[in-house]
């Protein structure tokens, strides 16, 4: 396992598994698979709909207990490239339980926080072994403007004035 | 008193830490912009307004040019980046969750033993939709 290095924007984690390709692709693109390891530790993944085809909608649940309660977290995107034990590109943005996509500066994510993510995922067949690249990156919030930065920046700005 | 601030995130914290700093760099978003440019939008002498440029420089988040009279000031997002590397927070979610997918797969191959695959949940969707 190496980690490759990672730009700016993305994370990039490869992972070799011990496993057969076909069934590392079932764990990224069938519910029942993908709910029982995408969640974190302590967190269930209670809702996962997933059409896996070229411009088809998915929609993540994510549950955790807080101090303050339970808390739950949406996450909606677009398969924008599914290429059955190859590779997958989807995209990911936070939301309400109706599918309305947050701004960073709703969620409380951290300051510049990308609004869409995009993970794409490239499988390669090592005779019965898979290797498994990950990237996981930021599309700029500022394509449309500065609206993105600015919104962070004033939290930024916020939040320095609570220190002081 | 004022500390001395040498590490590059707290000044690039501080310069950002004022509404008209915060509105030259949106300016400068867009583009490049003379002094007197960046000045306009504000009722404030030109000193004051260079003062605020001169923060924005020595945070590293403008850079102003050696072109003779106008010198046009231009952002520098390298700063902004590093007050942002949200990527590096990502790492260890996903290898937390790539370690579980190791740990599900051995336990799907211990039940796979004792049963062949044969999950089939389509036939257990039933599309509802209620019109009443």
């Amino acid at each position: 396992m190496s980690d490759e290095q990672n730009s700016d924007d993305a994370v990039v984690i490869e992972r070799t598994f011990d496993t057969p390709v076909a069934t590392i692709w079932d764990m990224w693109t069938r519910p029942e698979h993908f709910r029982a390891w995408y969640g974190p530790t302590g967190a269930t993944v209670p809702v996962a709909e997933m059409d896996v085809r070229v411009g088809g909608a998915r929609r993540i649940s994510m549950e955790m207990q807080t101090p303050n309660g339970p808390m739950t977290m949406w996450f909606v995107g677009e398969y924008r490239v599914v290429d059955p034990t190859d590779r997958l590109v989807y995209t990911e943005s936070m939301a309400d339980e109706t599918g309305r996509v947050l701004s960073p500066a709703e969620t409380g994510m951290p300051d510049g926080h990308p609004e869409v993510t995009e993970v794409i995922v490239e499988l390669a067949d090592l005779d019965g072994r898979t290797r498994m690249v990950m990237t996981h990156r930021g599309v700029p919030a500022d394509s449309g403007g500065a609206m993105g930065w600015n919104m962070a920046l004033d939290k930024l700005a916020a939040h320095l004035a609570d220190l002081d | 008193m004022p500390a001395v601030i040498d590490d590059p995130l707290s000044a690039a914290f501080a310069a950002l830490a004022h509404p008209v700093r915060r509105s030259m760099l949106e300016r400068l978003s867009v583009g490049e912009a003379t002094v007197n440019e960046l000045a306009a939008p504000f009722e404030m002498s030109l000193p004051a307004v260079s003062r605020h440029i001169k923060v924005l420089e020595r945070a590293g988040l403008v850079t102003q040019g050696q072109r003779a009279q106008y010198r046009p000031c231009a952002i520098d997002a390298t700063p902004l980046r590093e007050v942002s590397t949200w990527a590096e927070r990502y790492r260890p979610i996903w290898e937390g969750r790539f370690d579980r997918l190791a740990t599900y797969i051995d336990e799907l191959d211990d039940a796979a033993g004792a049963m062949d695959d044969t999950e089939n949940f389509t036939d257990d969707i039933t599309d509802q939709k209620d019109h009443t």
